[in-house]
């Protein structure tokens, strides 16, 4: 009799955990609907969510939106990561239903971050289906980081996340309304002030200004500063970055100022100087620019000394 | 450079033309000086075949088995199971030492727990517990039960056909995963292994629960099982060493009717001493259809010839005799993956031969002719020979292609059609040189 | 007229012409010396030896090419490389190079000069530099005059920029490109003076060697083009122009196509598009003058207007449904992440990964360029003075390589010759007026008060961009030339012939002397750091490293050949090896072993599977290991020495190309500590001290030190006193410095079990007793 009724309990037992299983599914498709498309979580919530028999999948976010916490890339992210949720939102409920987006707040649910050993904020964990048809082939249920070295833009998380949900999550960046409508303004005034400006424009001057600013600003290392994102100046206020494979923000401007400056000194030499007609004021510039360009050249030396040490030569500083 | 290489297997390269087995006939045997005698019948049957034995005691140092990292012995016996510490030549370790040398070894076990059982599970066999030998009360005889018949399977490649039972007293072994195993004797199936005393069938249920293994019992346990290590060199386990005694090759399994244990241990270590399936491929060959020479490197789609000689070894004539009896040996085109797996079947009328010809894939690459041929018992027929599969040369493409028809016209009409226009405008330049031209027409 | 010196007034104009053309050629000598001799301190320092790694390919391809011929080596599969892929060479590879030097050979050899062919590929380059040197006074004289000319090739002669990729021993595709570049240029500017098509021709030829020669020769498929659409735009269409491009455009492309490795590239991607396009627009827009010619000139207005906007939208719209059917391949990704700067570290790890992709900080551009790069913007601006048609050419290259200078470090090469050009004709120009010894005569202020007033800022609008040979109605309304400031009047005066040029000149002696002198000083500081640069930083092989002793002495780091020809000595011929792609090109040249991968990395997959197998342990590793008949594994490790391009450096990008394939495999953040380190201590991820690299690169790093602390140099870490244990592979040798570690992989263990047992077994450790597998239960 007892063995029977054990038997009979081994029976009923997955109709059981069946039973619960959809009542918390039922939950947490109720839950994201009223977050509109992301969930927030406290610590029961999550264990529901991320319960060792579920057959749905969940991105989670724990994050420290708090001001207190002083999390700025928790801030910048957070915005992602719902319009993520919220394009997922959208999608064909049956698909909707089987991964949800979900976010746990440190001030929420301190006990979890301490249980999953977490010590920095943001991060990003996708638990994969545990049970069900989208359970993962490879049977690695554990909870996969998301990396953040690509970026907290949203597209690229849209893209990562895809990888987990049923679907492809129907994520599009925005329009910048704003970019294409000053863009289009200035277009538009262009043409109306073209009339006017078409003697500037047809000056061989201007081109002249325009090109020699553009191979000032390259050849001072402009696109290097734009690539590496490498700040304007350091926090305690040096602008020359040690080392020679780098340098600041800052420094851009100021060798193309230095570069600029040694230039005009020796345009001035060459095209206006002659056509002075009084012997001693050109006298005077002639001696005037020399001595600047010497002066700027050993300059432009002691800086490039510092960027690199072994240099051997120098002028008069 | 010559991409060309062959891992034929070693068989043979250090054959010895006028012993029984193709590899060597100088045997070791390890055994306590006074059972030596015990076992009479079976030496002198190998030393009839042809071997030269030397024996040495357990515990003896010399002389040496392996003397400047080469084995001095073509093949050693070792009938010391009881000894529970052999000499420091003779551990496990160096064991299988011996076998990475080519050295064929014939190992008895007893029921003890031995420096050599522990070696049993690096071949993946499994021990019973300690002091758990083979145990049947059938059939009904004046026996104890631990010494039992045990009958030899009718048809097995490495037996003489339908032997008479052969006595067998020791331990039985169950067999791993292990595919280079060769199972050769297994126990009867109503035989079981158990403490001797262990009389009682609850005592042996309850052992057998206790141990957390089941029953040892049934035909799925071994007694005598062969092994061939990847390089070549054959093993035999056998559960216990009266198998080769006197006493059970002139026992009597039924009235009149004497054991199968002299032939029976003969085939066993004929076996292992490489006089019986040995095999080994004499060369191999490839080139292209309707040419002999062998080419370093193939184009792709050509036809490709490649044949392999067999031989097999005879005991008796102790000569390798072309062998065609192979009729599931394939050959493998492989980059990474076989591009191509095809039969590689015996040529009539030519013993030993093997051929197949296929076309090359449409692949540029290094490619290999792969024979990889490991059947139980048989020595495994290993050969790899790696070709270059390059794409045509510049000039080997087709020159006219009739898709290209649309150049062909726009660039003979261009050029017609300029020679025209240059025609007529030197014609049409001026009047005297219309003259001139004139003047030469005349 | 006053003069400043006086000159020698009794030579006949015949002497001094002849005197200074025989100067020129001397001069012309003597920078081909100086651009030689300055190439040779790899040589002196070192030995004859050809340089870090492309090189060594070229090496080896220009020996088969001598060797065997050039059928053979236009046939050349190579069975080594990219084991067990293969690769064909003949089909994936630039000629020119191997094609020259192989010529050379045969010629030195016809000769009866039996040069051995590693010296012809060792001093190509140098030789080829002094060509350059020719090219660039050709090119520059074009632009202003001979002497200009002579300082650009002693510029070029001696610019480290151009140095650092054509020392002795660089025997890779830049050391002739540059030369080509520089030929096709002055052969294109040639056509378009001389509208002469046989220019044009010769430009093309020059153009197709490039093709064959370098894979940078894009950068003049779309140089041409915009200098001509420019022109068209600015209005200065003329037949000179048509036929100069025309013939280039016409022969060139179909000669480039003849290249193997180019084939149809041409018309099929879009880096090639601009070229076609504006070849077609050159054929609208000279049809249209042709109408013009027939129509009155205010229909002409309308007709000319409507059809180029139709043609162009046609065009655009052309263009952009064959892109999107695919007919054009879009731009592959080297080029795309020119402009799109983010791209390669995104989507082309491999192409990120390699280090002269990397952006240019300012520093190494003064390194390379020295005074020139603050002289060229100067140059650029009296190109502007007189604004011909090839000074647009110059403005345009100055423009558009000083952007990809910024964007690639490599790019600087193309760079060099254009500030080269462009300051030589600012420095020239500059002594022209302070050596010339007349003086003007002294006349009132009031001009020249403006002038000096004005003088300072450029006043736009000065006058507008007609031209001598621009035809007289241009689309742009050209303003009549007002000259509202001094500046205008003066480039005016120097433009223009027709009105009378206002009086210019230097007064005094001294001024010129101090111009003078001040210019000399500039040069010979220049002189001084090139020289400099070239010994220090360009001119070490990165085969053979070079250390200095306390007492100051040269010592020599040879690692790298110890290792290479202990495998040439103690391997089978054919056993594979298996290293991280840098080395794949030195293996194959100095070991003579296979490789799975090398440096034209042109396999993502194969290069990810080699990045797998370092990434991941031991077990993991072995199957692909065996499978890809791997026998030896090649690691670098710097860290005893603290030489820091080594593996453990790469490690982290070999994790990414491996990741790019297997992503739930191989994991980067994996690899770093919880605190998002990288390290290699005892706080390193287990993940990383269990991948195959890290103890292959630490095995019995420890034991080195002899209990005390062991330190990794590069890192700066220390390692755990118990370093890792491998089951799998076996070292097989470790040079003298620890740079170079290989490793033989072990063959499968004869009783089939796997190695870590196996070797638990050999060591005597006791394996618990396995249950059988088949069993009985008792019935009751």
């Amino acid at each position: 009799m007892k063995s029977f009724s054990f038997i009979f309990a081994l029976l009923s037992l997955p109709f059981c955990i069946a039973n619960t299983q959809d009542a918390v599914h039922k939950q947490l498709v109720e839950l994201a609907v009223a977050g509109n498309g992301v969930i927030k979580l406290d610590p029961k919530s999550f264990d529901l969510i991320t319960s060792p028999k579920r057959n749905w999948s969940a991105a989670i976010q724990l994050t420290a939106l708090d001001k207190r916490r002083r999390c700025l890339p928790c801030n910048d992210f957070d915005p992602s990561f719902n319009a993520v949720a919220k394009a997922w939102a959208t999608t064909s409920k049956k698909n909707r239903d089987n991964h949800f987006f979900a976010t746990l707040d440190f001030d929420d649910g301190q006990v979890v971050f301490q249980k999953l050993g977490l010590t920095s904020a943001p991060v990003v964990q996708v638990y994969p289906a545990v049970e069900g048809p989208r359970a993962p082939a490879n049977g690695k249920v554990a909870p996969i980081p998301y990396d953040f070295s690509s970026g907290y833009e949203a597209s690229t998380l849209a893209e990562a996340m895809s990888r987990y949900t049923p679907v492809v999550i129907p994520y599009s960046d925005p329009i910048d309304w704003a970019r294409y409508s000053t863009f289009a303004a200035g277009l538009l005034a262009f043409t109306v002030m073209l009339r006017f400006i078409a003697p500037i424009l047809q000056s061989r001057w201007t081109w002249a200004t325009i090109s020699i600013g553009l191979s000032l600003i390259m050849t001072s290392g402009y696109m290097f500063v734009r690539i590496r994102g490498s700040p304007y100046a350091a926090q305690d206020g040096s602008w020359i970055a040690g080392g020679y494979q780098n340098q600041y923000g800052q420094e851009v401007s100021v060798i193309a100022f230095i570069y600029g400056l040694l230039a005009f000194a020796f345009l001035m030499l060459i095209m206006v100087i002659p056509y002075q007609m009084s012997p001693n004021r050109q006298r005077l510039q002639v001696y005037l620019w020399t001595g600047v360009i010497m002066i700027i050249y050993s300059i432009l030396i002691s800086i490039f000394r510092v960027k690199n040490r072994g240099y051997p030569f120098k002028l008069f500083l | 450079m010559l991409l060309f290489r062959s891992l034929l297997c070693a068989i043979g390269l250090a054959g010895v033309v006028y012993a029984k087995s193709s590899k060597g006939d100088s045997v070791l045997v390890v055994v306590e000086p006074k059972q030596q005698d015990n076992y009479s019948i079976f030496f002198n049957g190998l030393r009839e075949q042809g071997y030269d034995i030397t024996f040495r005691a357990p515990k003896a140092e010399t002389p040496a088995v392996i003397e400047f990292d080469a084995p001095s012995f073509a093949h050693v016996i070792l009938f010391a199971p009881d000894t529970k510490i052999l000499a420091k030549d003779l551990t496990p370790q160096s064991v299988v030492d011996l076998l990475s040398h080519n050295t064929n070894v014939i190992v008895a076990l007893s029921s003890k727990q031995t420096a050599i059982s522990t070696l049993a599970a690096e071949f993946s066999l499994v021990l019973p517990p300690p002091g758990s030998p083979l145990m049947s009360y059938f059939p009904e005889r004046t026996d104890p039960a631990t010494v039992v018949p045990v009958p030899v399977p009718a048809s097995h490649p490495m037996l003489t056909p339908n032997l008479p039972p052969v006595w067998f007293s020791g331990v039985p072994h169950s067999l791993g995963n292990n595919p280079l195993l060769v199972p050769i004797l297994r126990a009867p199936s109503e035989s079981f292994a158990a403490e001797i005393d262990g009389g009682s069938a609850d005592a042996l249920v309850d052992a057998a629960e206790r141990g957390g293994e089941g029953l040892w019992a049934g035909s799925q346990l071994g007694l005598v099982t062969g092994f061939q290590t990847l390089n070549g060199a054959r093993i035999t386990w056998v559960g216990g060493v009266d198998i080769f005694s006197d006493e059970f090759a002139n026992k009597e399994v039924v009235k009149g009717l004497k054991s199968g244990n002299e032939q029976f241990v003969r085939d066993i270590s004929a076996w292992t001493f490489h006089e019986s399936m040995v095999l080994r491929i004499d060369e191999t060959t490839h080139h292209r259809v309707n040419s002999t020479t062998p080419l370093e490197q193939y184009t792709t789609n050509d036809q490709i010839v490649y044949e392999a000689r067999i031989s097999s070894y005879d005991p008796k004539t102790t000569t390798w005799v072309p062998y065609s009896g192979l009729k599931d040996l394939q050959l493998e085109f492989t980059m990474l993956d076989p591009h191509i797996r095809t039969a590689l079947l015996p040529v009539k009328g030519q013993p030993g031969k093997y051929s197949v010809t296929f076309r090359a894939p449409d692949r540029h690459g290094v490619f290999k002719f792969v024979i990889n041929y490991k059947r139980k018992g048989l020595t495994y027929l290993q050969s790899s020979t790696t070709v270059a599969v390059v794409p045509p040369r510049h000039d080997g493409y087709p020159r006219f292609l009739s898709a290209a028809w649309p150049y062909y016209t726009g660039a003979i009409s261009t050029s017609i059609a300029f020679f025209l226009f240059s025609a007529i405008w030197l014609a049409a330049d001026s009047r005297d040189q219309k003259k001139g031209k004139g003047h030469k027409s005349e | 007229m006053p003069e400043a010196y006086p000159l020698p007034s009794n030579l006949s104009s015949a002497t001094v012409t002849n005197t200074a053309s025989l100067l020129r050629i001397v001069t012309l000598a003597l920078i081909s010396g100086a651009a030689i001799a300055s190439r040779l301190f790899a040589v002196i320092n070192f030995e004859s030896i050809i340089h870090e790694f492309d090189p060594w390919f070229n090496y080896r391809a220009t020996r088969v090419l001598a060797t065997k011929g050039f059928y053979e080596f236009w046939n050349w599969f190579d069975p080594t490389a990219w084991y067990p892929l293969g690769r064909v060479v003949g089909g994936t590879v630039y000629p020119g190079l191997m094609a020259t030097s192989g010529v050379i050979y045969n010629l030195l050899h016809a000769l009866n000069l039996p040069v051995d062919i590693r010296n012809v590929c060792v001093l190509l380059a140098p030789g080829f530099s002094a060509l350059t040197a020719w090219a660039t006074y050709m090119f520059t004289k074009e632009m202003k005059d001979p002497s200009a000319g002579l300082l650009a090739a002693a510029f070029i002669g001696i610019v480290p920029g151009y140095i650092s990729r054509s020392v002795a021993g660089s025997y890779d595709n830049e050391a002739i490109a540059i030369f080509l570049l520089m030929f096709t240029f002055y052969c294109w500017i040639k056509a378009l003076k001389q509208g002469s098509a046989l220019f044009g021709t010769v430009a093309a030829v020059f153009y197709f060697y490039m093709v064959a020669a370098w894979g940078g020769y894009v950068f003049i498929t779309n140089m041409i083009p915009l200098h001509a659409l420019v022109l068209i735009l600015m209005g200065r269409f003329s037949n000179r122009l048509y036929a100069a491009y025309s013939s280039w455009y016409a022969i060139g492309t179909l000669a480039s196509m003849q290249v193997p490795f180019v084939g149809f590239q041409p018309v099929k991607t879009s880096e090639h598009m601009a070229a076609l396009a504006v070849f077609g627009l050159l054929q609208i827009v000279a049809f249209a003058q042709l109408v013009r010619s027939h129509v009155s000139s205010q229909q002409f207005q309308k007709l000319l207007f409507i059809g180029v906007v139709a043609i162009g939208i046609l065009g655009a719209a052309a263009f952009g449904i064959m892109t999107l059917k695919g007919w054009i391949a879009p731009w592959t990704g080297r080029f795309y992440s020119l402009w799109d700067t983010g791209y390669a570290k995104k989507y082309i790890p491999i192409i990120a990964s390699v280090s002269e992709h990397q952006p240019t900080a300012w520093p190494s551009f003064f390194m390379d360029l020295q005074f020139l790069i603050f002289l060229f913007p100067a140059g650029v601006v009296v190109c502007f003075r007189q604004l011909r048609d090839e000074h647009l050419f110059v403005i345009i290259y100055a423009v558009m390589a000083s952007y990809f200078a910024g964007v690639m470090v490599r790019l600087m090469l193309t760079l060099t010759p254009v500030v080269c050009v462009a300051s030589a004709v600012a420095l020239s120009t500059l002594l022209d007026t302070y050596i010339d010894p007349t003086e003007p005569e002294i006349n009132d202020d009031t001009v020249s008060e403006s002038g000096a007033s004005t003088a300072s800022a450029p006043a736009p609008g000065a006058n507008g961009t007609s031209h001598p040979t621009t035809p007289k109605k241009t689309k742009k309304a050209v303003p009549p030339p007002q000259s509202t400031s001094a500046l205008g009047q003066i480039i005016a005066a120097s433009r223009s012939s027709n009105n009378k040029p206002r009086p210019k000149g230097i007064f005094g002696a001294d001024t010129r002397l101090m111009v003078v002198f001040n210019a000399m000083c500039l040069l010979a500081f220049f002189v001084f750091h090139c020289t400099w640069v070239t010994s220090s930083a360009y001119s070490s092989p990165s085969v053979v490293l070079a250390s200095t002793n306390p007492d100051g002495s040269q010592h020599i780091i040879d690692d790298f050949r110890e290792a290479y020809y202990w495998l040439r000595q103690n391997t089978q011929e054919d056993s594979v090896v298996l290293s991280w792609w840098d080395y794949g090109y030195q293996i194959a040249g100095m070991a003579d072993r296979p490789t799975l991968v090398d440096n034209n990395t042109w396999n993502n997959t194969h290069i990810a599977t080699v990045g797998k197998v370092m990434a991941s342990s031991e077990e993991v590793a072995y199957p692909i290991l065996r499978k890809h008949d791997v026998q030896y594994i090649l690691v670098i490790f710097g860290g005893l020495l603290g030489y820091s391009g080594d593996d453990i450096n790469k490690f982290l990008w070999m994790v990414r190309i491996a990741q790019g394939i297997w992503p739930d495999e191989v994991q980067e953040p994996s690899f770093f500590t919880p605190r998002g380190e990288y390290k290699v201590d005892d706080q390193a991820s287990p993940t990383m001290r269990n991948s195959m690299m890290y103890k292959m690169s630490y095995y019995r790093f420890a034991e080195l030190f002899g209990g005390n602390a062991a330190t990794d140099r590069v890192r700066q870490q220390q390692l755990p006193k118990v370093g890792p244990t491998l089951d799998y592979v076996d070292e097989a040798f470790t040079s003298e410095n620890w740079i170079v570690r290989i490793y033989e992989v072990k063959k499968e263990d004869p009783l089939g079990r796997d190695h870590k047992s196996a070797n638990a077994f050999s060591q005597g450790k006791k394996r618990k007793r396995t249950k059988p597998a088949q069993r009985r239960r008792a019935i009751l």
